[in-house]
């Protein structure tokens, strides 16, 4: 297995119609890796290009080509390349080979099968608080609507629920009133979101709040959790 | 700009087709905050409840079609509650009034601006 630290990125340039024993290259080439246990490699497919023999590659509507380029990529310990470098050479046959020195940061890791993991930040009882967000439908928050952003800022966060209710009248600030129109595809109205946590987490994410919300009123309330169920999620582990 | 004082939270909870002087109470209540100057009111239409006459409403997929629940939810500080809620007693024939005590905090951009 590949560890942090000094490795070796190869990368192999082949044309898609390359074949050898009928095969396509790239995907003998994956076979070779896969089974002298290279930690990983992937193959992309190019969507133009040229090589060696200066013929244009590309996956043009008109002329379907089956010669596009691709382009098998793997990072590998210096040894291991060393061993398998000959037989590579041979295998890419026209194709091009190109290795550089690179970093491991942080390795891949082999995922555990999957388990059941109970949302363990989520748990909450008793005392809590309800925010309710005031906002316009149409304000927006670096080209995203504004009550969106704010579900997923607060999803980030891990804000234990939001739910976004859309107003069929009302006004706020400017006393504009904001009406939904039935039959009418672009809704411009209020919305309110309300999401409860603890105090604690509310009050966190309020300076996040502070920065989203040009216009609109957020309003805290007292609220005791009655009951709180949720569904084991089916997580893939990572560690 | 921001502001932060306590204030009280109404509720109000009615049916789609309630009627005030021929108007829809929602409208109603709405026009009546307005003229208060309460700062802040909004009305939602749930898409399914029952209230005090114990018979159950429904929203329909089609939007022109009424007798869905409704839910008033106004925000202002206690003394300007305290005059909406006569105007509520004579308004709402048939529904429930709810108050709570909530903490608020106001963001208006500056007065120049807002007037479009």
């Amino acid at each position: 297995m590949l560890n942090a630290g000094k490795a070796m990125k190869v990368t192999i340039y082949l044309s898609d119609g390359a074949t050898r024993h009928g095969v396509p290259v790239y995907s003998s080439i994956l076979d070779f890796l896969f089974y002298r246990g290279v930690a990983g490699a992937t193959v992309t497919k190019g969507v133009a290009g040229f090589g060696a023999d200066h013929h244009m590659h590309s996956a043009n509507m008109v002329e379907i080509s089956d010669r596009l380029p691709i382009k098998i990529e793997f990072i590998e310990t210096r040894e291991k390349i060393d061993a398998i470098l000959g037989k590579l050479e041979e295998l890419a046959g026209t194709g091009l080979i190109e290795m550089q020195e690179t970093t491991v940061i942080k390795p891949a890791q082999v995922s555990k099968p999957k388990q059941f993991i109970p949302p363990t930040h989520l748990k909450i009882e008793g005392k809590a608080q309800m925010m309710r967000i005031y906002v316009s439908e149409e304000d927006r928050w670096k080209d995203k609507p504004l009550h969106e952003a704010l579900v997923a800022a607060m999803r980030a966060n891990d804000i234990a629920g939001v739910t976004v209710y859309r107003g069929i009248l009302g006004y706020g600030a400017h006393r504009r009133v904001h009406k939904d129109k039935p039959l009418h595809a672009n809704h411009h109205g209020s919305v309110m979101l309300s999401a409860i946590d603890t105090e604690e987490k509310l009050r966190a994410f309020l300076p996040l709040v502070d920065q989203m919300v040009a216009e609109g009123l957020v309003v805290f309330s007292d609220v005791d959790i009655v009951k709180y169920a949720y569904r084991a999620l089916e997580v893939e582990a990572t560690s | 700009m921001k502001e932060q004082f306590p204030a009280r939270m109404v509720r109000i909870h009615f049916g789609e087709d309630d009627r005030w002087h021929g108007k829809p109470l929602h409208e109603a209540i709405l026009a009546k905050c307005m003229e208060l100057g309460i700062t802040e009111a909004i009305v939602f239409r749930g898409i399914e409840g029952y209230g005090s006459g114990s018979r159950i409403r429904h929203s329909s997929h089609w939007p022109l079609t009424k007798d869905a629940p409704i839910q008033l939810s106004i925000v202002d500080t206690e003394e300007q509650i305290a005059r909406l809620i006569p105007c509520l007693d004579a308004m709402v024939e048939e529904g429930l009034v709810a108050t709570s005590t909530v903490e608020v905090i106001r963001y208006s951009r500056s007065a120049g601006k807002s007037e479009e």
